[in-house]
């Protein structure tokens, strides 16, 4: 196997040999195989999924509800006199004339520039962030989140000079991010100094919102 | 580092085989302008053609029905809800797929957190991969290789799934995962590496 590693811009690409031996074709066969087996749902999931949708489905499509006989679907005729059907018109002119206005000052002032506004985040864009964990009993230090997927060992934190303080940069997208601390192998441990969040297990972890800038919003 | 995907996807390509013969007449195009006309009840005609096939694939990336149970409904009602933005209905299989491929990851992810929260035994790890005598080896190998890909990492284990027991092809898994295709066939090797390492004593050849 030609596995080799080569770099492309900022980014790590690996390259291989494709091809797989008779060998490997055969194992993989194998086991696919096995896992090609049928599988079914359970007796009762269209039933329950059902229930769902039925209970859903008012708000999301109406007409099942309204069964054709709703107010606004049916056809109405109001006769008017001429005059109160000028004063009609001339009143809905108004009001679209005074609309207008109001939408046309609210353009202008949204154009001006903003200081707080920020550019829409490319989807590709990593920032690298500082995570500092202070324990003077900790032998080792691990962090763990959204962003490695949750694994122990992924990222581990390094020892910083002073005693007690671990730290370790990672790139991270903007946007929102879940992480928590693993001391010494086994003790999870929320940020102290980070907004706190709660998995459906009651487990306390921090929040992270990273930034276009690369700001850490906790 | 993986964006995580959360949007109904636009409508796909690729076809996802269902049981059409044995379910409805009609075309899944059919069952979905009657939803989008208001017959709620014609979505549990999409329900019934694709339930089995979904199953396969969050049992198999999950390792627990209970789990794939979980993401599988929540996967059906994203597709429920967003029906409207499913521009091809005619490939509404595709479609639906993405979505489950996406729930899946989302529950992995939940999965994996459960799992570092509350370990379970590092002996009942042991045990669930270590082959066993000859003749327990011979009677669960079904169970040893579901055990050995439910300890791949994630991306690995989508990426073999799609590949290998979907079959589809690397431009497909592609447009469905946003990954790019020399990024999956890496996965799909180390994916292959890691099973083949797991399950040595199990499958020699």
């Amino acid at each position: 196997m030609d596995c080799g590693i080569f770099s492309k811009g900022s980014t790590m690409v690996e390259s291989f040999d494709e091809t797989p031996s008779a060998e490997d074709a055969a194992f993989v066969a194998r086991v696919a195989a096995h896992l090609r087996a049928p599988e079914t749902a359970h007796q009762s999931f269209e039933k329950r999924l059902m229930d769902k949708v039925r209970f859903e489905a008012a708000s999301l499509y109406p007409l099942a509800s309204s069964a054709g006989s709703t107010w606004w679907r049916k056809e109405w005729v109001i006769r008017l006199s001429p005059r109160v059907g000028i004063a009609i018109a001339a009143g809905i002119s108004a009001i679209i004339a005074l609309s207008a206005v109001a939408v046309g000052s609210r353009i202008s002032a949204s154009s001006q520039p903003s200081r707080t506004a920020q550019a829409t985040p490319a989807r590709d864009t990593v920032q690298l962030v500082r995570f500092v964990f202070v324990d003077s009993g900790a032998s080792s230090v691990a962090l763990v989140g959204d962003f490695n997927e949750w694994t122990r060992g992924a990222t581990e934190l390094k020892r910083s000079g002073a005693p007690g303080v671990w730290s370790v940069s990672v790139a991270l997208t903007p946007g929102r991010h879940e992480y928590a601390f693993i001391v010494n192998g086994s003790r999870w441990v929320a940020d102290p100094l980070a907004v706190k969040s709660s998995d459906d297990f009651d487990t306390e972890s921090s929040v992270i919102r990273v930034g276009t800038a690369g700001k850490r919003e906790t | 580092m993986k964006a995580k995907r959360s949007e109904t996807p636009s409508c796909d390509a690729r076809e996802l085989s269902g049981s059409h013969s044995t379910v409805t007449a009609l075309s899944d195009a059919e069952l979905i302008a009657a939803v989008l006309a208001g017959d709620i009840d014609s979505f549990s005609g999409l329900v019934r053609r694709y339930q089995d096939t979904c199953t396969r694939f969050a049992v198999r990336m999950l390792g627990s029905r209970v789990d794939a149970d979980d993401a599988l409904q929540s996967a059906f009602m994203r597709a429920f809800r967003g029906l409207r933005s499913c521009k091809d209905p005619a490939h509404f299989g595709g479609w639906l797929y993405q979505i489950v491929v996406n729930e899946c990851r989302t529950y992995a992810s939940r999965q994996r957190r459960r799992d570092l929260r509350f370990p379970p035994a590092a002996d009942a790890i042991e045990r669930a991969v270590a082959p066993g005598s000859e003749e327990e080896v011979e009677r669960d190998v079904g169970g040893h290789i579901e055990r050995a890909l439910s300890m791949l990492p994630t991306e690995q284990r989508e990426a073999f799934l799609l590949k290998h027991v979907e079959e589809l092809t690397y431009d497909e898994m592609a447009a469905m995962t946003g990954v790019s295709v020399p990024a999956l066939k890496m996965r799909v090797k180390r994916a292959c590496d890691g099973l083949r390492d797991l399950l040595e004593g199990v499958y020699n050849g």
